[in-house]
């Protein structure tokens, strides 16, 4: 039997447990099931003045790349509210509202989302496949859905973030990566933002680990330097204590760049579906 | 080479590259040669606020701390618990009492940065210090940090102003008092009165008087505010602040670093640190390995920091490079951290 892919993966966790090339490789899979899938991510946390960028597409290696810029969705929003192009460019250049969206914690994720969950409306196969930022922000995401009720509490934009909401907190339609590294404090943190998610939302999250030295260099640990060793028995004893919690367990990429790591990866990502 | 130990002294980084750490080694490096030191951090992981001792109910108080017999003060941000004494010091209205104010500083709103501006003002005022280290807030984060001077700026600049004038009857007691009778009769101008109107057609009109009211909260604590902004001078300034950029062989991406100098050079002045962090080449270079898996797994570790280096010293002209410590208990990150720190200070 064959799972029915969710149509948003978001990937989570902090700076440097490899969420980019991960998200790349996970892209790569679903397409060699042949699902239409494409990795998305954000250019931009909040909005700047004298601001030039746009939306951008590219195809990478056979893989569709998209990044989205916060300014031109806000605006397709905003247009698609008031009818008017221009009163929608207007309105996002004013200092007013650049400084709303930037001083309300997840206002710009719920701009991003916005759009995320329209193209996946305009597109019924489309599965996204989202690297998201930094574990902090990932909690503010889905903390935006109470600072929203509180701060909304009628009106189109209530209406319009609440029923954005409930799809994106669907657990048939989200399930959220969280990628950690075998190390007590990135699992630690793992931990902590896996928990923080859970009690906001009832989407499915699961922990994967990646870049991991053991059991690699299990047969060779006397050839190793002393620090490596100890990392690698670290490694062992972390992933030997919380194995049940491990949705995934992703080895050390010998290649030096990072299209091979991703190419690496893909053939081990069938337990992220 | 010698790092000058300054007033100021700025850590800024995305999230997981060891930035508190780093800042905490830092503090506390600096306090072990006898300076007084008050460490500010935003989002220590749980392991180092444990091993400083920062339990919950320290949290937003100035705490003296005590690691291997070296003395310290640190301070866990908390926006409420600035705002309270912000409050006392300056008589300005009570922040939280608006619903809209009250969101906008929970932790990752807009609010934090400028709190964070304003707390270390209101600390190195009481003049018990002689470096004050901060930890900012993770990621693009920093950036926001940086511009939070200028969302100041733009809360406090004439459209705001306008919004009060505009609203009119309501709130005209209240901005007769703030702005006197002037600006009220002023001519407003067609921006803010169409926006207002387009807002009101997709909100509610509780939320606009709310978020008037915000407005109107948060412009009292005005002068509070300017004086986080005085602060800016003196972050600018070469012989009052040191910049440390930190990112982390693991991120093995040389763009954000730079994307964080190119944001923050117009800033930070020149002679600002790019620290890496977690570096391996140390540990590696007396290790030649024979079996075919160890010396790929060499190679490619070798090749990702080496490549790293490379593209980093396009831009910078200062690499401060940190050993990744392997050890599980977070007290050696910080010993072993601040021993590597010394070789910085005179």
């Amino acid at each position: 039997m064959t799972l029915t892919p969710r149509r948003l993966y978001i990937f989570t966790g902090k700076g440097g447990v490899g969420k980019t090339t991960l998200s790349k490789a996970f892209v790569r899979h679903l397409k060699n099931l042949n699902h239409e899938a494409i990795y998305l991510t954000f250019k931009n946390q909040s909005l700047s003045e004298n601001h030039v960028e746009k939306n951008s597409s590219l195809e990478t290696h056979g893989i569709r790349e998209v990044y989205l810029d916060l300014e031109e969705c806000a605006k397709g929003y905003i247009e698609r509210r008031l009818n008017s192009s221009m009163i929608a460019g207007w309105i996002v250049k004013t200092p007013f509202f650049r400084a709303l969206v930037n001083m309300i914690p997840g206002f710009n994720y719920l701009i991003y989302l916005g759009k995320i969950l329209e193209m996946g409306k305009d597109n019924p196969n489309l599965i996204v496949i989202l690297d998201a930022p930094a574990s902090g922000h990932a909690l503010t995401m889905v903390e935006s859905t109470t600072n929203f009720q509180h701060i909304f509490e009628s009106g189109v934009i209530f209406e319009d973030t609440h029923k954005m909401l409930s799809r994106l907190n669907d657990p048939n339609y989200t399930k959220i990566h969280v990628v950690s590294l075998a190390s007590q404090m990135s699992w630690q943190e793992a931990i902590e933002l896996k928990s923080g998610i859970e009690q906001r939302s009832p989407v499915e999250v699961s922990i994967t680990v990646n870049n991991c030295l053991w059991p690699l260099v299990e047969q060779n640990l006397s050839d190793l330097p002393p620090g490596l060793k100890l990392k690698a028995l670290n490694e062992k004893e972390l992933l030997q204590d919380h194995a049940p919690e491990m949705l995934c367990v992703l080895p050390h990429s010998l290649e030096s760049f990072s299209q091979g790591i991703e190419m690496d990866l893909v053939g081990s990502l069938s337990k992220l579906i | 080479m010698t790092i000058l130990t300054k007033s100021f002294e700025i850590f800024c980084g995305t999230g997981g590259v060891g930035k508190t750490t780093l800042a905490t080694s830092r503090a506390l490096c600096l306090a072990q040669k006898g300076h007084k030191v008050l460490l500010v951090t935003i989002d220590p992981a749980r392991r180092l606020k444990d091993l400083l001792g920062l339990s919950e109910s320290s949290i937003g108080e100035v705490t003296p701390v005590k690691v291997k017999n070296i003395s310290l003060d640190a301070l866990l941000m908390s926006p409420e618990k600035t705002i309270q004494r912000m409050s006392q010091k300056y008589q300005t209205p009570d922040l939280a009492s608006n619903r809209i104010v009250k969101i906008l500083s929970k932790p990752y709103g807009g609010m934090n940065e400028i709190l964070s501006l304003v707390e270390v003002q209101m600390q190195f005022e009481t003049g018990h210090y002689e470096v004050i280290v901060l930890d900012t807030p993770p990621g693009s984060h920093f950036l926001d940090f940086l511009e939070g001077i200028g969302k100041i700026r733009s809360f406090f600049d004439q459209s705001f102003v306008e919004i009060f004038s505009y609203i009119g009857s309501k709130t005209a007691k209240a901005s007769k008092k703030m702005f006197g009778l002037g600006l009220i009769n002023k001519v407003i101008s067609g921006g803010m009165k169409k926006l207002l109107s387009y807002l009101q057609k997709v909100t509610d009109a509780k939320f606009i008087e709310d978020f008037i009211e915000a407005v109107q909260i948060i412009y009292q604590s005005k002068d509070a505010f300017m004086k986080g902004l005085a602060l800016q001078d003196r972050l600018k300034s070469r012989t009052e602040c040191n910049w440390f950029l930190v990112t982390s062989v693991e991120q093995g991406k040389a763009a954000e670093a730079v994307e964080m100098k190119s944001h923050a050079t117009h800033f930070i002045h020149q002679d600002h640190y790019l620290v890496l962090n977690k570096c391996l080449e140390e540990e590696m270079k007396d290790w030649f390995p024979t079996e075919s898996n160890l010396s790929k797994l060499k190679v490619s570790l070798e090749e990702r920091e080496k490549n790293l280096k490379l593209r980093l010293k396009k831009d910078f002209t200062t690499i401060l490079e940190f050993p990744e410590i392997m050890s599980k208990d977070p007290l050696d990150h910080v010993e072993l951290l601040t021993q590597s720190w010394k070789k910085y200070v005179s």
